[in-house]
């Protein structure tokens, strides 16, 4: 393969791990707009999806086209395959950021209805799944991925204590109902850019080690 | 004899990928290696050949693999000072025993060549040569024989009203399948194809490759190629040579995926070669 095409693909990867970082931006900046209600945060979050679009589609472009151009084998296939499926799941995890700087926005400065610990919590477990599969990625490492397992299990057992909470507050009072069914939702959408992080590290791991594997 | 991890494994049979072929073996060849003069070409190859089944030879130029093709029916004999040892088992024979006559074995054992190599005659005497020399006379037999070779290689439709015309009056890619024609016509159980499109177009290209993928149900076919995209398009296995040693054989699917050898990873990733 020339020198041309794996200079390419080293920008290409170098590329994902920077929208990695945007994805991962948005998620942290709009959970924490969420818990100062600050408003102007939750927007530049919203502001920061078309470039987050914008990346994906070029990166997915590239990609292709060095698909066509050199057809890869071997490790440059593979990695080739998880930079495609890599940027989707992380423009659906950016996404998710946007969806709760949207409820951080429409929830203005009504107060939160306790000190809102569980879910910063959340966002702060799911950061850190998300950064060390960009990590594994970028470094073709993937011993930190070793026990993501348990960690995605620990965010879906947080999930499920938000929920309950939530439930504990509506039946106390009905007027809880519309701000704890955003938080329930902010809890699944969390909960879901942890399976991302997960698919993330099952391709990283194809991409290191040629095997398929499944992490929950 | 197999090992787990030696290039004559053919990796997992059962993981996942389709049962190639009808699980029988064409060609056992044990220890295989040939000099020409002082130069040791092909180096203590051993592996088995599926019968039924496309099975690609690739690696860098002057690796051996065109040595290696050429042992399966004995051209080598051709070459003054060409020294094979070793065996080629084939039907319970060993094919490069002196008792062998490497023209009958040519018989069973057909080759089509890098360029279209069409005799100077009509299409249909191409075809028909061979055959008459087998003794083959009547003309409703050599008929059915010309239909069903041209059909065979996908060229019935294109030369079926104009069979007396030159076969130089063919494209490049229809020589090159009515050179397919002429080495089925013989009825071989083996085809060897030594770079069979390396001086075609994309679309005749296409139209072998289509071809390779039928006739490997009812022959077994043995391509060398430079072309590693082809080899993975239309072949099962595939064996990577590297100065005469077979470094790596396996499926055609996990060796271009997932390489067991850091040499074939390098040679197909485009590192060297």
């Amino acid at each position: 393969m020339t020198e041309k095409f794996i200079e390419e693909l080293d920008r290409l990867q170098a590329d994902t791990f920077e929208m990695g970082q945007l994805a991962v931006g948005m998620l942290a900046d709009s959970v924490k707009a969420l818990k100062t209600q600050d408003i102007d945060l939750a927007q530049s979050v919203l502001e920061k999806k078309t470039d987050l679009a914008e990346m994906d589609l070029e990166i997915e472009k590239r990609a292709l086209q060095l698909l066509t151009l050199y057809q890869p084998m071997a490790t440059d296939m593979r990695k080739l395959a998880t930079i495609l499926k890599t940027i989707t799941y992380l423009a659906r995890i950016g996404r998710y950021g946007k969806d709760i700087a949207n409820i951080t926005i429409e929830l203005g400065d009504q107060s939160h209805i306790s000190k809102l610990v569980s879910i910063p919590l959340m966002s702060k477990m799911v950061g850190s799944m998300i950064e060390d599969s960009l990590e594994a990625f970028e470094e073709g490492d993937i011993t930190k991925l070793a026990d993501l397992g348990e960690r995605d299990d620990e965010v879906d057992a947080m999930r499920y204590t938000i929920l309950r909470e939530c439930i504990t507050y509506m039946m106390e009072d009905p007027k809880n109902i519309s701000r704890c069914a955003n938080y329930i939702m902010i809890a699944r959408y969390l909960e879901r850019c942890a399976d991302h992080s997960c698919k993330i590290a099952e391709k990283v791991t194809y991409m290191v080690t040629g095997e398929h594997v499944e992490i929950r | 004899m197999t090992k787990e991890n030696g290039p004559m494994a053919e990796g997992p049979a059962s993981n996942g990928y389709l049962k190639v072929g009808n699980g029988k073996y064409a060609l056992d060849l044990r220890k295989v290696n040939v000099h020409y003069g002082s130069t040791h070409a092909i180096k203590d190859v051993s592996m088995r050949i599926r019968e039924n089944a496309a099975t690609a030879f690739i690696g860098p130029s002057g690796c051996g693999k065109s040595t290696l093709l050429r042992c399966l029916n004995r051209m080598n004999d051709e070459i003054v000072g060409c020294k094979t040892t070793g065996t080629i088992m084939f039907k319970g024979t060993n094919i490069l025993s002196n008792k062998v006559d490497p023209v009958a074995l040519r018989h069973t054992v057909g080759m089509v060549f890098q360029k279209p190599n069409p005799f100077p005659t009509s299409i249909y005497k191409n075809i028909t040569f061979g055959p008459k020399v087998h003794g083959i006379r009547g003309k409703d037999e050599l008929d059915e024989i010309v239909e069903r070779t041209l059909k065979d290689s996908a060229l019935w439709e294109e030369v079926k009203d104009r069979l007396d015309d030159p076969a130089m009056s063919l494209s490049g890619g229809q020589q090159q399948r009515l050179c397919i024609a002429r080495a089925l016509a013989v009825e071989p159980d083996i085809i060897l194809m030594d770079e069979p499109c390396s001086a075609l177009d994309p679309i005749a290209t296409s139209k072998i490759e289509d071809l390779i993928t039928e006739l490997k149900e009812r022959y077994t076919v043995v391509i060398v190629t430079h072309n590693m995209q082809q080899a993975a398009r239309v072949s099962d296995f595939t064996g990577f040579m590297f100065l005469g040693r077979l470094v790596e054989f396996g499926r055609t699917t996990p060796l271009f995926e997932k390489p067991r050898k850091t040499l074939t990873e390098k040679y197909i990733t485009g590192r060297f070669g």
